[in-house]
């Protein structure tokens, strides 16, 4: 039975080009028409969740995730469509909606306890557990605004998971806080999700809608690009966005250096460029840890060049040296090339966890000189697919 | 049918009879709590402005009432109310992002428990009055009950004027700078420092036009000069503030869907 219905929802901003907040210029503004930019944030979205599922939302920032949950909470009203909800929904979009930073502990929690929608009673009975939960017992009677970020977060969150909601509806919630922190909501809502309680998650993390949810909608610019199993739509978002800058993330952090100034060597042998194929032979940017990756190197030769060498050097991010091998290592020959062509490195198995890589490609001559040289000129990123830790994976088992 | 929603409205917001208090009632301490003197000084100001008021107009305007400090103070409680209710109801969407946009429940509770709170503080200022009441030592009557009824139509007219301006000022941000204007205008405009009957009969409606000179005079009577209040009167403060708070609340629903995003 489905509990939540979205049927044809669309929603459009309208951006004013010049806005009228006052009266004045209401009046004013009366004969001249508004000209106005409209912004489509949700175009014909329909979808419904089953009572107990766990639908995951994701997609690129601005692709209409938050909107769609402010829809669903009731926060907005959508332009056109209907949202059917047939069970009581405790959003959790933010945390510590009306804290007051002059009120006290056990204050506050009452006041936030109260808008999540818990009685007096209940209240009553769980002050202490909050408190406990939080591990703030000590600070029962101190002042909000003397605590640190961290603690403010935890007694909200402590006080937030006290509701008992039938169908929870999870922002980025899970974004802030350290990972001890973030490994406590994880088990919330694992156990929320055991209780079968319905729960909507929107997030970027990946790895944990793989972990958790059963189906995953994906959205992009507002569009619904795929409904269904998790695996194959995070696939599809991963893999999905072919032929677009293979530098892609929510905050690049440094544009990888034009090929051009990093780049040195006699130009004999031209590299003319590097893509990164996924697993549907696909060019792409990120690449799901543990799945296949082609890098293919495409070179161009004025004249014929015999025996020449190609090699690569993988890069961490922050410019660790992480792997690197040539063609001579590995006991390719290549007799010659002329003209243009590609050379492919054909890896089975991504065994990178998680980040952004950088590569260095490079040709040259058996005894070193360079033809050409391009330094951490290529960039792609890895998605985490598991929960280990560091940057690569190391095989092994536990024996116990 | 239209009072069958309204009727609807009622039973939803009634369930949420609690948030609505402990908004009210966390918002009423907050006021006082940064001083010790707080208290005190919500006591202080009717005080400060009674005496300052009586000086000037009982000597140099040399007004002849019966009573007139208790005239005096009631009538600016009772305005004091619906001012502070106006004013901080005009705020109570706006200077609360976070309960609109991050949270839902149905948006008027907020508007609601901003005139609670001006509610509390305003019985908390009639301590002062009681205390003047019984120090000039004046007879109570039977026409007490007529306060109670009195009070509701002050609040409902309070209300309905809050949730009007709280949804107008979403949208509108100079609607808090032209109502503070017109309570300015209606501090004075309002039989608040005089009785009506200084102006002649044919002025006389037109004052009278003003529901609350209506709710202060029916106060008055019915508190200070043990008079029962007048029928008439009454049943015009009573229209009015239902109509106040009708059209209040259509004008509150129409903005109420796009709070979220005018924010």
């Amino acid at each position: 039975m489905s509990v939540i219905d979205v049927e044809h929802v669309e929603k459009v901003f309208r951006i004013p080009h010049e806005k009228r907040t006052t009266v004045f210029e209401a009046l004013t503004g009366l004969l001249r028409p508004t000209d106005y930019e409209t912004f489509q944030a949700l175009r014909d979205v329909t979808f419904s969740v089953e009572e107990g599922e766990m639908l995951g939302i994701i997609g690129e920032n601005g692709s209409g995730k938050s909107t769609l949950l402010k829809i669903l909470a009731g926060i907005m009203r959508p332009t056109s469509g209907t949202v059917t909800v047939g069970r009581r929904l405790t959003p959790f979009l933010e945390l510590g909606v009306g804290f007051n930073p002059d009120f006290t502990a056990v204050e506050n929690i009452r006041t936030y306890a109260t808008i999540m929608g818990l009685s007096k009673r209940e209240i009553n009975g769980k002050v202490d557990e909050i408190l406990a939960f939080a591990g703030l017992e000590a600070f029962r009677d101190a002042k909000l605004k003397n605590f640190s970020s961290g603690m403010q977060v935890r007694l909200a969150f402590s006080t937030a998971i006290q509701t008992d909601p039938e169908i929870l509806l999870m922002d980025e919630v899970l974004a802030v806080g350290d990972m001890e922190f973030q490994q406590k909501c994880m088990d919330v809502l694992n156990r929320y999700r055991n209780e079968g309680v319905t729960i909507v998650f929107v997030s970027h993390d990946l790895g944990s809608v793989r972990r958790f949810c059963d189906r995953t909608l994906l959205l992009n610019h507002g569009e619904q690009v795929a409904l269904g199993e998790t695996d194959e739509v995070i696939d599809r978002y991963i893999y999905g966005r072919v032929a677009e800058a293979p530098v892609v993330a929510a905050d690049p952090v440094e544009e990888a250096p034009p090929a051009e100034e990093a780049s040195s060597g006699n130009g004999r042998v031209k590299i003319t460029g590097v893509t990164f194929l996924n697993k549907f032979g696909a060019e792409s940017g990120r690449f799901n840890a543990f799945d296949p990756m082609t890098i293919r190197i495409s070179y161009s030769a004025r004249e014929r060049v015999p025996d020449p060498v190609f090699g690569v050097a993988l890069y961490s991010e922050r410019g660790e040296h992480l792997y690197g091998t040539n063609t001579e290592l590995k006991d390719v020959l290549i007799e010659y090339i002329i003209g243009e062509g590609h050379i492919d490195l054909q890896i089975d198995r991504i065994p990178m966890l998680a980040g952004r890589f950088l590569l260095t490609v490079a040709a040259h001559t058996r005894n070193g000189e360079r033809y050409d040289w391009q330094d951490k000129a290529y960039s792609f990123d890895v998605i985490p697919t598991g929960r280990d830790a560091g940057i690569f994976d190391l095989p092994c088992i536990w024996r116990w | 049918m239209w009072w069958m929603m309204f009727l609807d409205r009622m039973k939803t917001l009634y369930g949420y009879r609690n948030l609505i208090w402990t908004l009210a009632w966390g918002d009423f301490k907050q006021r006082y709590k940064n001083s010790i003197l707080g208290y005190f000084w919500s006591l202080l100001e009717p005080l400060l402005m009674l005496v300052v008021l009586y000086v000037v107009f009982s000597n140099l305007m040399r007004i002849q009432v019966e009573y007139y400090q208790l005239f005096l103070l009631l009538g600016i409680i009772l305005w004091n109310f619906l001012s502070r209710a106006t004013s901080m109801g005009l705020n109570a969407i706006l200077g609360k992002p976070s309960m609109v946009q991050k949270i839902y429940f149905p948006r008027e509770i907020l508007v609601l428990s901003s005139c609670i709170t001006a509610l509390l503080m305003s019985i908390f200022e009639s301590l002062v009055f009681i205390a003047f009441m019984g120090a000039f030592q004046v007879p109570l009557s039977a026409n007490l009950i007529y306060v109670p009824l009195i009070l509701v139509f002050l609040f409902v007219m309070s209300l309905g004027l809050s949730l009007a301006l709280a949804g107008l000022n979403v949208f509108y941000r100079d609607v808090q700078f032209i109502w503070a204007v017109i309570l300015q205008a209606g501090f004075f405009a309002t039989p608040i420092l005089y009785p009506v009957t200084i102006f002649p009969e044919t002025l006389r409606g037109i004052f009278l036009l003003n529901p609350m000179a209506h709710i202060i005079m029916t106060a008055r009577d019915a508190i200070i000069y043990s008079t029962p209040a007048a029928a008439g009167s009454l049943l015009y403060a009573g229209i009015m503030s239902v109509v106040a708070l009708l059209i209040g609340y259509v004008i509150f629903a129409h903005y109420e869907p796009r709070f979220a995003e005018e924010m």
